[in-house]
């Protein structure tokens, strides 16, 4: 869930390994981020909205990444596919590094980009 | 009590201009928007802050350590969902309430430890309802966890139910009236002996669920279908 710079790489790595990947974003336009020889299907819609989850087979999906850029979103979104379709793995984009460690401890495979992006800029800085 | 309401909406400010009414409730309403957090402020003073109200840092400084109660009514489910569980998991607030406009969401809130959901659309639905004439079931009120609601309920003329005894109503499982209105505005406890009349309005505990069984009982049945037209059509 989510086509942006991150959600089109992490979509087109699944791809080229070979697995099945759905691709949902509210705004069809993010599509052309995804590499030219993507086989898996793409959604245009609201990653929480129960209807188009079911659609795309949410119930049998072995994984699920929210990777907008609203933290609220994807965690209404991630905690709707774990708990509502028992979707055993999902990861989740937190902005926020507070709520990325409390979702994590509630059982969300979370990530901060501000974390990660704090400590590239320190190592970048420190290395000579 | 320590009160955080988040959310200045319509909803948010009407509740937090009831709750400070009370002496006994300090409040707090965090607002996002910074217009709109102004607006507040220039009528409610320094009980409104500004702040995304998802937010750890934001919460923190309006007090979560030390609040009793918080109350998410933004117009977004996501929103509700995640003040609350930072309320209840980061900050241990002992009762968290959310609005939840995505009713397929509600099992998701209580699965999650939510205390009390709220729905905007089924509150408007309710109003609605008693508003039109020949309403017979109106929901009032969920009981959360037990499955069970309360109803009102009116009995029509010609219905199944005027005229007769409570007892001798085939009323749906787990239904109790336990108080009948008669026309004179007058509300009495009934037995099963109590006859009910036209005109009666009831409250009662149902199970979520029966409302149509019930509306069946206590509605004026709709006229014989008689007219050939109709049914041919």
């Amino acid at each position: 869930m989510g086509c942006g710079r991150v959600g089109s790489a992490v979509a087109g790595r699944l791809d080229r390994e070979g697995h099945e990947v759905i691709v949902i974003d509210i705004d069809p336009s993010q599509f052309h981020r995804l590499p030219a020889d993507f086989h898996g299907q793409k959604l245009a819609g609201s990653g929480f909205d129960h209807r188009l989850l079911l659609s795309a087979g949410i119930e049998q999906a072995d994984a699920f990444l929210a990777l907008t850029h609203g933290d609220n979103r994807n965690v209404l979104a991630s905690q709707i596919a774990k708990h509502l379709y028992g979707v055993e793995r999902v990861v989740t984009r937190l902005y926020d590094p507070f709520r990325a460690e409390l979702f994590q401890r509630l059982g969300l495979r979370t990530f901060s980009p501000t974390d990660v992006g704090a400590e590239l800029a320190y190592s970048a800085l420190a290395s000579e | 009590m320590y009160i955080i309401v988040v959310g200045g909406g319509a909803v948010g400010s009407g509740l937090a201009r009831e709750l400070i009414a009370s002496p006994d409730h300090e409040v707090v309403l965090i607002e996002e928007s910074g217009a709109r957090a102004n607006e507040l402020r220039a009528e409610l003073g320094e009980m409104v802050v500004h702040g995304d109200g998802t937010e750890v840092v934001v919460l923190g400084a309006a007090g979560a350590g030390r609040a009793d109660l918080l109350i998410a009514v933004t117009a977004d489910d996501g929103r509700n969902l995640v003040a609350c569980e930072v309320g209840k998991h980061w900050f241990h607030i002992a009762r968290t309430i959310a609005r939840v406009d995505d009713q397929r969401n509600e099992g998701l809130f209580r699965m999650l430890g939510i205390d009390a959901t709220v729905s905007a659309a089924a509150a408007v639905l309710a109003q609605l309802e008693t508003s039109l004439p020949e309403h017979t079931v109106v929901p009032l009120m969920r009981l959360q966890g037990s499955g069970l609601e309360v109803v009102d309920l009116h009995v029509q003329e010609g219905s199944d139910a005027a005229g007769k005894a409570i007892r001798d109503l085939q009323l749906p499982r787990q239904t109790v009236i336990s108080l009948v209105i008669g026309l004179d505005g007058a509300p009495r406890i009934p037995s099963g002996d109590t006859v009910l009349q036209n005109g009666d309005e009831l409250i009662a505990v149902i199970a979520q669920g029966a409302e149509s069984e019930l509306r069946r009982l206590f509605a004026t049945p709709l006229a014989p279908e008689s007219d050939a037209v109709e049914r041919g059509g």
